[in-house]
């Protein structure tokens, strides 16, 4: 039995370091896939970091090639400029051009040529057999893209004016040259690219610690749940001290489970508590009965008696057994009353004024004897949603309490009216009534607090303990009021049948269990 | 000896009372909640008193707390229906003697109160003696000199009472007060009548004097190595 309860819980602790909640799964056969808020919160957060981390350097890789790029042209240019500078009188007579390369230091990778405007070459450097003819096609300056052993290389085509011989009179002869000078784009892509490698590398670093910061973070934070998830845990049916932690009630998300988890409990042991009472009275009562039975018949066992003695020790023995058989009886009703269907449940409606009138039948014979009058103040039908048998217990039970402590000559009115949505019944009596450190205890079960109701009177202490039952079930109110030698009212309210929600369907469903 | 029984429910009272009364002769007291209870026992006329712990008014706990605050030494006997170990330590602790559980037994709870009542007085045994006087408690028997004695049930009661306090002056109203119960009239010749024949019979069994009489202080049981007053 305890084999998969020890397992589940033994591979709990190893399983991750920021579960969240301890976490029994020892109840079921197998324990679902704990989930961890934490690791959640944490995949989340992280995720959004990355995609905004992603956008972040995308932008910032766009702008670095576009910043590279245009510093790589401003280059081009210069050194376009710088060729366009070598560009000399060649000194012969037809006044051509011819480039000076000894003033010229380009990288060597870098290519170029100059053709004047007749589209003769005026000179080149040595790595290349020249431009493509198209690319001195066009008559405006622009870039070209162009591979070159392999290699991708931007080409500036830059055209001037180099006067020959600007001297001479008429000012020289403008010789129109076109330059065409390209640079390997490599370079500039491997800065691009380191520029993505540290971004990379910044982001990742980021990332990480993000992740530890929040794992921290969310451990932290989370203390104040995981005590109370361990003080729930130490709940249990013989300890039900639940005091929530500060720090969980400080917390606005924690505040309403703890206080809602305190709550039930405080009321689970409440009733737990009053169970409990009960179960040790009852075993009072009934050890204290059987104590009465067994003296009775020890006691007339002591020494040899009469018959008349034995006749009469016999006569008490069973008044004893009776009243056992009484504390046994209304034990069992309570019970039943205290089990029974909810009053939403409730499928009959009894005529309350109708079941006063019965009980008061019945005990016309006993008020007479005690020289007291019963007197009656009933609308009738008055229904109510109570079972028949229980509501003729709910009566006789008060009325027998007021005729118990009535005085002589005086009345006992029970009266069964409507008001408002409700049925309302007063029992009342002109008696001894109730000592008013006694009256909110009366309902208590085998409550015997006060001197005027206690086993001299024959009671067991349980006969309001079960009208409050019934119509607690009825979802009901009783209340009692009570003078000290003046007399006692018990007022009963219950709903009215009619107004009950669904009256019609219940109506015709089956009658109340025994 | 007088019993105070405190228990609510009025049939076990009665049982019990009969049973004392009828079985070692006690006169027995009965009150129907704790605080009637209490209110007989300030008295201190009581030598043992039996208690129930459920009491409407004032529990059995409380009035034996209020007891021995006060001071009274009186054994009590708890009658209780819980058998829980740890309400038991405590009515032991609060002050009782001794316990017993509902339902118990007639018999074992007189055989209870009298040890109780015995060790209350210092006697270990049921046979009492002094000099030549013998008292089987059990049997209620009387022998002086090795001679068994008839008495009347209110003359061994006072001899019994006697017995238990050797060599020690008591007094008629200690007498009464120890040998009747309140339902009785109190009067001081009808304990002079019963000293007086017990005095008799004791006396006709031996030539030594049984009981000395201390006028106006009360009766002494002469011990061994005494000689009368």
């Amino acid at each position: 039995m305890n084999q998969p309860a020890a397992e589940a819980q033994s591979t709990l602790p190893g399983s991750h370091s920021l579960r969240s909640t301890p976490g029994s799964g020892s109840g079921s056969r197998q324990p679902p896939r704990t989930q961890s808020i934490t690791r959640k919160l944490i995949g989340t957060v992280l995720l959004v970091e990355l995609v905004a981390a992603l956008c972040v350097s995308g932008t910032a890789l766009f702008y670095e090639r576009h910043a590279h790029f245009r510093a790589f042209d401003v280059m081009l240019h210069g050194r376009a400029d710088s060729i366009l500078g070598a560009v000399q009188d060649a000194g012969d007579p037809q006044d051509h051009v011819m480039l000076d390369k000894t003033e010229l230091k380009t990288p060597p990778e870098d290519v170029y040529e100059v053709r004047d405007e007749s589209g003769s070459e005026v000179g080149r450097s040595a790595n290349w057999q020249g431009a493509p003819a198209a690319v001195f096609a066009h008559q405006d300056d622009g870039f070209e893209r162009l591979r070159i052993r392999g290699a991708h290389y931007r080409l500036l085509r830059l055209h001037g004016v180099r006067v020959v011989d600007p001297g001479d009179k008429g000012g020289g002869v403008p010789r129109r040259v076109t330059v065409v000078y390209g640079s390997p784009t490599a370079r500039v892509w491997g800065a691009v690219r380191e520029a993505a490698e540290f971004n990379g590398v910044i982001d990742l670093m980021l990332l990480l610690i993000t992740g530890l910061v929040m794992a921290w973070l969310l451990n932290r934070s989370l203390i104040p749940l995981r005590l109370l998830a361990a003080e729930a845990s130490g709940v249990s049916v013989n300890s039900w001290r639940f005091s929530p932690p500060e720090s969980a009630l400080r917390m606005r998300e924690l505040a309403p489970l703890a206080l809602a988890l305190q709550t039930v409990l405080a009321s689970l042991e409440r009733s737990f508590d009053q169970q409990r009472r009960f179960v040790g009275d009852a075993a009072h009562e009934l050890k204290t009965a059987v104590a009465v039975v067994k003296s009775s018949l020890q006691l007339l066992a002591m020494r040899p008696r009469t018959s008349q003695e034995y006749q009469a020790g016999l006569d008490r023995c069973e008044a004893d057994c009776g009243r056992m058989e009484e504390i046994v009886y209304k034990m069992l009703t309570l019970a039943r009353v205290d089990g029974g269907q909810p009053a939403t449940q409730s499928p009959a409606a009894t005529d309350l004024a109708g079941c006063a009138r019965q009980v008061a039948d019945q005990f016309e014979s006993m008020a007479t004897l005690r020289r007291v009058r019963i007197a009656l103040s009933l609308a009738e039908p008055l229904m109510v949603r109570v079972a028949p048998q229980e509501c003729m217990l709910l009566l006789s039970n008060l009325v027998l309490n007021a005729l118990q402590h009535s005085y002589p000559e005086s009345q006992v009115t029970i009266t069964a009216l409507p008001r408002f949505e409700h049925a309302e019944l007063t029992v009342e009596d002109r008696g001894d009534g109730i000592d008013a450190a006694a009256l909110p205890h009366v309902f208590e079960r085998f409550y015997r607090g006060d001197a005027s109701r206690d086993r001299s009177t024959g009671g067991t202490g349980l006969g309001l303990a079960i009208c409050k039952a019934i119509v607690d079930q009825a979802a009901g109110s009783i209340e009692i009021e009570s003078t000290l030698d003046a007399g006692t009212t018990v007022r009963v309210r219950l709903s009215l049948a009619s107004t009950c929600p669904g009256a019609d369907q219940l109506e015709s469903s089956v009658p109340p269990e025994d | 000896m007088r019993v105070l029984l405190v228990e609510d429910e009025k049939r076990l009272a009665d049982n019990v009372a009969t049973a004392l009364r009828d079985g070692p002769g006690f006169a027995v007291d009965c009150a129907a909640d704790g605080e009637i209870g209490a209110y007989y026992a300030t008295g201190r006329c009581y030598d043992a008193i039996i208690l129930d712990l459920m009491l409407p008014r004032l529990s059995g706990l409380l009035l034996l707390k209020k007891l021995r605050s006060d001071g009274d030494l009186t054994p009590v006997m708890i009658l209780t229906a819980q058998g829980e170990t740890h309400s038991v330590i405590e009515l032991l602790n609060a002050g009782a003697d001794d316990y017993l559980s509902k339902p118990f037994d007639l018999g074992e709870l007189i055989a209870r109160t009298k040890a109780l009542i015995r060790r209350g007085k210092g006697a270990a045994h049921p046979q009492l003696k002094v000099g030549d006087l013998e008292v089987n408690t059990l049997e209620q028997t009387v022998y002086r000199a090795g001679r068994l004695i008839e008495l009347s049930p209110m003359e061994y009661r006072i001899l019994e009472y006697l017995i238990h306090r050797p060599r020690v002056t008591v007094s008629k109203r200690e007498l009464l007060e120890h040998l009747y119960d309140y339902n009785w009239e109190h009067h001081s010749n009808v304990i002079e009548a019963h000293v007086s024949n017990l005095r008799k019979k004791l006396d006709a069994a031996s030539d030594q004097p049984g009981i000395a009489t201390l006028r106006g202080r009360g009766y002494r049981l002469i011990g061994d190595r005494e000689s009368a007053v």
